[in-house]
């Protein structure tokens, strides 16, 4: 069988499914009779299968969210800097506040308005149900 | 502006990252360039320089990538090579020991090892069809060329791998 006569690329393209049934035919019929191309045959499919077998890759963790980010620098600095600028005003506002060394509330008068207003003579409901009558829950 | 429902760039991480990654990594071999060629191609997405066509978002993907991976060596390119991997004068080398049996179990690393030894056209019509899946006729509208070029890369380029993964 002359050189020329070899399939040679159909080789492969026979693997793919990639021939015309012609074609196919025509190289399926070379193959019976050449041992070149049988071993050549062999050679192609393994490394077909070589790359074929080959496992996926993970992209390192966290790459397409640093890629993507860029994209919203100006947000994000934007929103940096409103944070900033709240910080900022909340300790200029606790600065220029008044402050006290000691926290002083009046008890005394606050327990003297509430036991005016507390009473319980005038008030019907009151009147009814004693504020220190006990309370079952479970009645 | 990107073609007619065309999905963002998000979308695209979010559902085709690994796959895109991979075919990346196949292409290039390390991954400092595989990060690299990802951000090409979806900056290419962004810009719009490649019209979405409806259909396989994969193939439409990994086009973009062997496109802008085989701009990248041309740009890098300092001297020319020797005979285009296409000539038809151009032969497979001495089959040295590729009559060898191949090991039991080749390991991913070897073939990605082997891979890098193929010309870079040989190595974007392979990954094209044994890694992404596509037929020559794809293979041959992503790469500009015609089937028969394909379809003679693909064959090199596996017999090639094949022969480098016997080599010592």
């Amino acid at each position: 069988m002359s050189t020329a006569a070899h399939p040679g690329d159909l080789l492969s393209a026979l693997l793919d499914g990639e021939l015309t049934a012609r074609e196919e035919e025509d190289v399926r019929a070379h193959l019976e009779t050449c041992a070149d191309c049988q071993r050549e045959l062999r050679l192609v499919t393994e490394g077909r299968a070589s790359l074929r077998d080959l496992p996926p890759v993970d992209p390192p963790f966290g790459f397409y969210e640093r890629l993507v980010r860029p994209r919203h620098r100006w947000a994000r600095a934007g929103v940096a800097a409103l944070a900033a600028g709240a910080a900022a005003s909340v300790g200029i506002m606790a600065l220029a506040a008044p402050r006290e060394a000691t926290v002083a509330p009046h008890v005394a008068q606050l327990v003297d308005a509430h036991t005016a207003s507390a009473s319980t003579s005038g008030d019907p409901i009151s009147e009814i149900t004693p504020a220190a009558a006990p309370v079952s829950w479970n009645r | 502006m990107a073609g007619e429902g065309a999905p963002t760039w998000e979308e695209l991480a979010r559902s085709h990252g690994r796959f895109l990654y991979t075919v990346a990594y196949r292409l290039t071999g390390n991954r400092e360039d595989a990060e690299d060629l990802v951000q090409e191609v979806l900056l290419r997405v962004r810009r719009g320089l490649e019209t979405y066509q409806p259909g396989s978002m994969e193939g439409w993907l990994s086009r973009i990538a062997t496109n802008a991976f085989l701009d990248d060596v041309r740009r890098r390119r300092r001297r020319p090579e020797g005979r285009l991997p296409e000539d038809p004068d151009w032969v497979l080398p001495p089959a040295g020991g590729a009559d060898e049996a191949l090991a039991t179990e080749v390991l991913p690393d070897d073939v990605q090892a082997a891979i890098q030894r193929l010309p870079e056209d040989f190595r974007a019509a392979v990954v094209l069809c044994d890694v992404v899946g596509l037929s020559y006729q794809e293979i041959g509208k992503s790469l500009g060329i015609p089937v028969g070029t394909v379809r003679s890369r693909i064959h090199r380029g596996r017999a090639l791998l094949r022969e480098v993964l016997t080599r010592p």
